[in-house]
């Protein structure tokens, strides 16, 4: 998989190139570089040709769409990998405090039970245990 | 009177056994089932478990209404450091340790153009491709007549049709002092610009009108990295040894009396 999007990177750069060199040379166009210039066509149907044949194995590779609001913002995509990690962790870190309150909470409530109604806590205790056991 | 007596008989008769089918609430109506779950108690007296309906919602498994079984455990919780268990520390501090640059262009330092602009204003953004995917059968060479299409005029373009490398406000001058700190990398003598060196079969006449322009296109491009090795342009080369000597021809006369001139000359960009 590496190596097919390495291809494809590259491939890619050897298109954006001879895009590029077509770009320079209509820019001032003389009328020795017609050959040139039909050449270079030719090259970048043939790189077209190309990429469109490495599709198949990069087919398996899932962009997410909000990737594609970042680049066509002119933004730097890493910015979206840096934001799903932040908000990754920053999720994490919300539910372990719900968990650690749920737990304190419970503990607390567990203590405030057992001295209002000690029996009643004595046999709940019981049965959990018994249903642990089983 | 007798009718109610024998109406209120009937009743009791069929709803002896508590039957949620009299009920006005139909399914809904708590059953009563003395026999159906054991009770941990050694009293003796009878006690009745009553739950709600056909299929409730709530089994009574023991003494206390409501009581469920405790959820079951999993090892993953939120508890447990996400970032530790998938391997992504290493990740995360890179992505947080050092700054990340916000512009498009930091990411692809090697494309040429102006990448940096929305692209819904250049009508060339990738959520509209893939809204509306161009439908295509496959690419075919240009046959002659389709070349014929492409016949150009000689001359240079207007300002604003020109192929544009960089944005206007970071085009650097052909001579750049040594120690830019806006183009740190810049090497006037690596000739990553100019691409018709590479191969491309020109006459001389038209490699020199062409040369010129990439050399003004060129020269801007100094924060470029070198993606492929290109051969150096001897053109470039003499044309910048002839601008050297002229120069030494210059300052010959005052290399002795100005130690500012020779020290200024050295700071230059070597040639």
């Amino acid at each position: 998989m590496s190596s097919s999007l390495e291809q494809l990177e590259n491939h890619l750069e050897t298109f954006i190139e001879n895009v590029r060199q077509i770009g320079i040379l209509v820019s001032d166009f003389q009328p020795q570089g017609q050959q040139v210039l039909n050449q270079k066509l030719q090259n970048m149907i043939s790189n077209m040709q190309e990429i469109d044949k490495l599709r198949s194995p990069v087919q398996e590779v899932h962009v997410p769409l909000e990737v594609f609001e970042y680049i066509d913002g002119g933004r730097n995509p890493q910015l979206y990998t840096k934001d799903c990690m932040e908000k990754a962790l920053a999720k994490n870190e919300q539910v372990n405090g719900r968990i650690q309150s749920y737990k304190a909470f419970k503990a607390g409530l567990l203590v405030e039970l057992s001295h209002v109604f000690p029996n009643e806590m004595n046999r709940y205790r019981a049965v959990r245990e018994l249903s642990d056991i089983n | 009177m007798s009718d109610q007596l024998f109406a209120a008989r009937e009743m009791a008769s069929s709803t002896s056994s508590f039957s949620p089918k009299s009920s006005p609430r139909g399914s809904r109506s708590p059953m009563a089932a003395p026999a159906s779950l054991p009770r941990h108690d050694s009293t003796g007296t009878l006690k009745m478990t009553i739950s709600a309906g056909k299929h409730p919602a709530v089994v009574n498994s023991g003494p206390f209404y409501l009581m469920k079984e405790p959820a079951a455990e999993t090892e993953l919780t939120g508890a447990t450091n996400l970032m530790g268990h998938y391997g992504l520390e290493h990740s995360y501090s890179k992505f947080t340790g050092k700054k990340v640059k916000d512009s498009l262009s930091s990411f692809l330092p090697s494309l040429p153009g102006i990448l940096d602009t929305p692209a819904h204003l250049t009508n060339s953004s990738l959520q509209s491709l893939i809204e509306k995917p161009p439908v295509f059968k496959e690419f075919v060479p240009l046959n002659h007549h389709q070349l014929a299409g492409f016949r150009l005029q000689h001359g240079p373009l207007p300002e604003q049709y020109r192929f544009q490398s960089q944005p206007e406000g970071t085009r650097r001058h052909r001579h750049q002092k040594k120690g830019d700190p806006l183009t740190p990398s810049y090497d006037p003598q690596s000739n990553n610009d100019f691409p018709l060196s590479s191969g491309v079969g020109l006459t001389a006449g038209s490699a020199g009108g062409v040369v010129g322009g990439v050399g003004v296109a060129g020269s801007g491009d100094g924060h470029e990295k070198k993606p492929h090795k290109k051969k150096k342009n001897d053109d470039e080369r003499k044309k910048k040894k002839k601008e050297k000597k002229k120069k030494k021809q210059r300052h010959s006369p005052e290399h002795g009396g100005v130690g500012g001139g020779s020290g200024g000359e050295g700071t230059k960009v070597s040639l």
